[in-house]
């Protein structure tokens, strides 16, 4: 990591001075810790994701105490099958964070290092591809590519760096003219290493804002194309395809869409609490009001 | 600003024909063709079907015909609503999905303005974070979730409105509030960034100083500059509120043009695939047109070129 470790410790002071990012921070790796565990095989609950108990009593029941969550119509326990499907979203939000970190900062490294007509002509196929609905794309995509995971993946990474290059373009711009930068280039280093050793470290506090709040999207994206049914489909199983299948019985029984969809959202409104939180608390401008931060200054 | 419209529907012609090709490559590389269903049709059938749309000619001879016919404004057949024009579907489909999308935005506008500029307003008070907290709520909440909530609260147990089709007023109301729910916090968001950065401007100053009261402040001397910010949005809102539409008409089974495009993808009923998507990009374009021209009234400062 580029920053020194007491602006780490400074951020992270400054972050868990606000409460809801503070939560936030708690509630995602608690969630991110048992969708690791349960890849890992331990097991939360006695039954698993897949075991179908189809005799009559135990098909669409709700939550009682053997099954927290309540069975669907074939009878699996949705908590086990909701602990499941935690692997498959909160591994595809982080994994597009990864690929728009990767596909957005390259991208915008060369349009601000550039700069230029270079920059223009990358910038205006930002624009571009920016104008496009999402969700569009993706269906486009996602029907070319196939269904699977891989391919709901690669669309969401395809929509997902334009956002991050800008931000990196932008950052690169301002940060050109500093006096390090210059005389990095002034003692002759190459462009790679002014690149990589100066600019991106001094960059990273907003690019890291940005990709917090790439995940929450990638999360709610998948579940929506999940949903209407050009996501992923069964056996997959994610949150989305989750609620997918609870919305058909909603009527009768809504406990098979509330459960996944409670996920969905805390999931989601945790990851922009932290994204929010961070942003604060890497803008030195702000001055937190809350309890403690405001006693210190 | 005449010269500024006039340029955009120029520059338009050839960015609509790039996504016309582009869509008419994506949808025909896709593994799968229109007569491929479940039920396997006899190859004969198939071939005579394949024939009658042309579909059997070589990829560039059909470029070559659909680019002829979209020039004269004809944007083909549907294989599947047999016997219907693109055009017949969509000039049906497409006042459906306006109407939907125009209450949406009406609403999100008025909620969110209001809630960002008092949350600015009163900056650190409970109420700020109250309804900061509502909006960020607001925009981690998928629209399938409150549309199913609102399904389950109004239509399913208090039974007082309807909850599918798109036949009255009242029909209108569920779509629209699911639709403006993540654009209105969005709003709220970024009115209240941008009132609390204007609010610190010294001209804010001045009309304080000068004994304009606080309401009048506020709507004459911030709002208008706040608002530059938000009608930047309003581009890109619109491209959220078509990705919104796909969901809420799916989900109360509105015909509009969403929902056509969901279905036209999975039977790969490659005309109307292209005619929606052609009729997006232009709403697109237009939208952010619109933009531009919102720009000049707001800020003559501002030069279009």
């Amino acid at each position: 990591m580029g920053a020194n470790k007491t602006g780490w410790k400074y951020i992270w002071h400054r972050m868990r001075s606000i409460p809801t990012a503070h939560a936030a921070f708690w509630t995602i790796l608690f969630l991110l810790s048992i969708a690791i565990l349960s890849a890992l095989g331990v097991h939360f609950s006695p039954y698993t994701y897949y075991d179908t108990d189809t005799s009559m009593q135990m098909m669409l029941i709700g939550p009682c105490r053997e099954h927290w969550m309540g069975t669907d119509e074939l009878g699996r326990d949705m908590f086990s099958r909701i602990i499941y499907g935690s692997q498959l979203s909160i591994s595809i939000g982080i994994t597009t964070a990864v690929v728009a970190f990767f596909i957005g900062t390259i991208y915008g490294s060369i349009a601000g290092f550039c700069g230029g007509k270079v920059d223009s002509l990358l910038m205006r196929g930002v624009d571009i591809a920016y104008a496009l609905p999402d969700l569009l794309v993706m269906i486009l995509i996602g029907v070319l590519i196939g269904r699977g995971t891989s391919g709901i993946l690669i669309a969401l990474g395809l929509v997902s760096w334009m956002g991050t290059a800008r931000l990196v373009r932008a950052q690169f711009l301002q940060l050109q003219h500093e006096e390090f930068v210059e005389a990095a280039r002034a003692a002759g280093q190459s462009s790679l290493l002014i690149v990589t050793k100066h600019l991106l470290p001094n960059a990273l506090g907003p690019i890291i804002v940005a990709l917090t709040f790439t995940v929450p999207s990638a999360i709610l994206s998948e579940s929506t194309l999940s949903f209407i049914g050009l996501g992923l489909s069964p056996p997959a199983c994610s949150w989305g395809t989750l609620a997918s299948d609870g919305w058909r019985s909603l009527r009768t029984h809504p406990h098979l869409i509330f459960f996944p969809s409670l996920f969905i959202f805390i999931t989601v409104l945790s990851f922009n609490f932290l994204g929010d939180g961070l942003r604060d608390a890497l803008d030195p401008r702000t001055r937190l009001n809350f309890g403690k931060l405001q006693k210190t200054e | 600003m005449l010269t500024m419209i006039l340029r955009r529907i120029v520059l338009a012609i050839p960015v609509l024909w790039i996504v016309a090709s582009l869509t008419f490559i994506l949808v025909r590389i896709v593994p799968g063709g229109p007569f491929e269903s479940e039920k396997a049709l006899p190859p004969e059938i198939v071939a005579n079907l394949k024939a009658k749309y042309h579909l059997d000619r070589p990829w560039p001879e059909q470029y070559v015909m659909y680019m002829g016919r979209l020039a004269q404004g004809d944007l083909g057949l549907s294989y599947k609503y047999i016997g219907r024009t693109v055009n017949d579907i969509l000039a049906d489909a497409f006042p459906v999905s306006l109407q939907l999308g125009v209450a949406g935005l009406s609403l999100a506008l008025l909620v969110g303005v209001p809630l960002g500029t008092i949350a600015a307003v009163k900056r650190g008070t409970a109420g700020d974070y109250m309804s900061m907290f509502v909006s960020t709520a607001g925009i981690s909440v998928p629209s399938f979730v409150v549309g199913a909530c609102l399904i389950f609260i109004f239509g399913i147990w208090l039974r007082i409105l309807p909850v599918a089709l798109w036949e009255s007023g009242r029909h209108m109301i569920l779509p629209a509030i699911t639709l403006a729910v993540s654009p209105a916090a969005y709003i709220a968001r970024l009115t209240r960034a941008s009132v609390m950065e204007i609010l610190e401007k010294d001209w804010v100053r001045t009309a304080r100083s000068k004994g304009l009261s606080e309401q009048l402040t506020i709507l004459k001397h911030v709002l208008r500059n706040a608002l530059v910010p938000i009608v930047t949005v309003l581009g890109p809102l619109t491209a959220f509120l078509i990705t919104g539409s796909f969901v809420v008409e799916f989900i109360y089974a509105i015909p509009g043009m969403g929902r056509f495009f969901i279905t036209a993808v999975g039977n790969r009923d490659y005309d109307l695939i292209m005619g929606t998507t052609l009729v997006f990009a232009v709403l697109i374009i237009i939208a952010n047109t619109v933009v531009d021209i919102i720009y000049l009234i707001l800020d003559p400062r501002i030069q279009v070129d």
